[in-house]
């Protein structure tokens, strides 16, 4: 076979397997997975996920390490690395729907998403309940809150108690020690601010317990 | 100290290992080590030494499969072309004795330069990565330019778009997991696609000549062993650019053709490559390899002095690198000679493609087999086989220009 019968050959065949190979991508292209369904045989693939922020953590060196939870009941751990997350154009907050595209990876025996670019992520804000729709039955719950410091207590432990209000509803915030110490902002009578976590029952009245400094935000200086 | 240099040889024993078996990579074993620590009781800068031992021994070794099987890797496959003709002319260990100066020499260059650059490191990272996408736009340009003739850049750019679409499907999809494509895509287009045609054209090998190679003058390589060092440098730092990216900047930057100077570049740039991705993690706290990754994992924090360890284990495993890899070599150069090159061919394409099932499955054939396609067009069209790196670039210069997911898109994935 001559040289420009070969070149016709192979520059049929690598059209041919290219056709095949982007038929099979598309048969394969990433849909929303169900975090609940992630198991090893997902490790190394990319997936699209979305859920909730039932949970974050933000580690010194700027990174966030994120827990997303979705309706199929499947919580996963999503890394946002520092680099990614400089790159974000807005924060993300508990309780924001995040969809997430990433490679799956194991790490320490768990799976987690990671997306390489701030353009895999997309955040959607949830508001801040309502305090006036809360009620004991809402304990064990996550909320994001808003409202004014009408009170500002401090325990004997050198814990502190705020109570928020907001359009006649009023909640208890505990906050202990050790997040005080961990970078809280000075807190006044007539602040406007933002909390999340979950709320708890304390001698039977209803409160919000404050994981750490970043899930309360100063909206609004007194 | 005594436990520090056991590591050292311990490290190069796995090196050799991984260099010698293609397929096998530092990036296998390293997560091991990693878990071995955790059990082991043993001083993460122990581990870290048998790491970077690794690494820098298997830049080494490799080019000893590279160059007497044709089998390429990640870093290796653009001198399996050059390496290939040699040994095909009877001078495969004079392709040792290249790759193992130029390993060599950029890894003495490399470590001198380490503390120096790693000074200016953060603010030109910042500045060259915006800018990578255009920088690698204009290699690309100029690498087509250069074919000269019109119907050599229209070959040029149809085997680049081929790879580029070939790469851009293959590695930024679900079609296998994670870098495994990679394998199949490097084999087929710098591996099988030599072996075949080679196999067509030739019966045996021609002894090869060990006992009188040509002598290499330090001043004759010097230009392709700075500009590799340099290239390596850059590769280093910037994630994305592989060896090869760097070896086609290298060339240019240096205007090199010869086969002597593309060898030393080459070899040059993956053993800058490979420190400079442990002094990445010093410079700019980012890992930029897989072993190097596994290194950050080791330890808290690199600072000055587990950089300078990095570097004297570095050098070691180096030197003792380059003997075994003369060694080794001039073994293999001695026993290869006669051997019927047709049988030796379709083995090592069987044993590629056995990998590619093993790793990648069905689908690793299909793409092995369209990158061998894909990898014949240079040849036939006697264009440079350079163009095939389309397969890395593309995916890269998207990635740069932020626009790898409209174009995925675009294609409806």
């Amino acid at each position: 076979m001559d040289e420009k019968s070969m070149a016709k050959l192979s520059l049929l065949c690598s059209l041919t397997g290219l056709a095949a190979i982007y038929a099979a991508a598309m048969q394969v292209r990433p849909t929303m997975t169900p975090i609940a369904s992630l198991n090893d045989e997902f490790v190394g693939l990319q997936v699209a996920i979305s859920g909730q922020v039932v949970d974050f953590y933000e580690h010194p060196d700027g990174h966030l390490f994120l827990k997303l939870k979705d309706d199929s009941g499947g919580v996963v751990s999503v890394p946002v690395f520092a680099r990614v997350r400089s790159e974000l154009g807005e924060p993300i907050e508990f309780l924001d729907v995040v969809q997430v595209k990433g490679e799956v990876k194991l790490y320490g025996g768990e799976h987690e998403v990671i997306p390489g670019r701030a353009g895999d992520l997309r955040v959607v804000h949830t508001a801040p309940v309502k305090l006036s729709g809360l009620s004991r039955e809402n304990a064990d719950v996550p909320v994001k809150v808003q409202g004014t410091i009408v009170e500002r207590e401090i325990l004997g432990s050198g814990s502190l108690l705020l109570t928020l209000r907001e359009d006649g509803g009023q909640l208890l915030v505990f906050i202990p020690t050790w997040v005080i110490e961990d970078g809280l902002p000075e807190l006044h009578v007539g602040n406007v601010v933002r909390v999340d976590g979950w709320l708890q029952l304390y001698n039977g009245e209803l409160e919000l317990k404050l994981k750490g400094a970043s899930h309360l935000q100063v909206i609004e200086a007194a | 100290m005594l436990e520090a240099l056991a590591c050292t040889l311990l490290g190069v024993g796995l090196g050799t290992f991984t260099g010698l078996i293609p397929g096998v990579h530092v990036n296998n074993l390293a997560p091991l080590l990693v878990g071995a620590a955790a059990v082991s009781g043993l001083p993460p800068m122990n581990l870290v030494a048998v790491i970077v031992a690794m690494m820098m021994t298997h830049t080494f070794i490799s080019y000893i499969p590279a160059t007497f099987l044709g089998a390429p890797e990640a870093g290796t496959e653009l001198s399996v072309l050059p390496a290939h003709r040699m040994l095909l002319e009877g001078r495969g260990y004079e392709v040792i004795r290249l790759t193992a100066f130029g390993c060599l020499g950029a890894l003495v260059l490399s470590a001198a330069l380490a503390l120096p650059l790693s000074l200016v490191f953060a603010p030109a990272y910042g500045f060259i990565q915006p800018q990578m996408h255009w920088l690698l736009l204009a290699v690309i340009v100029v690498m087509i330019a250069l074919e000269r003739s019109r119907s050599g850049i229209l070959w040029a750019t149809t085997i680049f778009l081929l790879s580029g679409l070939l790469g851009l499907f293959t590695l930024d999809t679900n079609l296998v997991k994670g870098d495994v494509a990679l394998m199949p895509l490097l084999s087929g287009l710098f591996g099988v696609s030599v072996l075949l045609l080679s196999a067509v054209h030739k019966s045996n090998l021609p002894k090869q000549n060990v006992d009188n190679p040509e002598p290499l003058e330090l001043r004759a390589n010097v230009k392709a062993l700075c500009a590799g060092t340099g290239a390596g440098v850059l590769t280093g730092i910037i994630p994305g650019i592989g060896p090869s990216q760097g070896t086609v900047l290298a060339q240019l930057a240096t205007r090199s053709s010869g086969m002597r100077d593309f060898l030393v570049g080459v070899s040059g740039v993956n053993t800058a490559k490979a420190l400079f991705s442990f002094v990445a993690l010093y410079a700019i706290a980012r890992p930029r390899s897989g072993a190097a990754v596994a290194v950050d994992q080791l330890v808290d924090k690199v600072g000055l002095n587990e950089l300078l360890f990095l570097i004297v284990v570095a050098l070691v495993a180096g030197g003792i690198a380059a003997v075994l890899h003369l060694k080794l070599g001039k073994l293999a150069a001695r026993h290869i000679g006669g051997l019927p090159y047709r049988e030796i061919c379709l083995v090592v394409i069987g044993g590629m493609v056995a990998m590619t099932l093993w790793y990648a499955g069905m689908m690793g054939l299909l793409i092995l087999a369209t990158a061998t396609a894909v990898g014949v067009l240079p040849a036939v069209t006697k264009v440079k086989r350079t163009h095939c790196m389309g397969v890395i670039m593309v995916p890269c210069i998207l990635y740069f220009a932020g626009m790898k997911d409209a174009v995925l898109s675009a294609f409806g994935l």
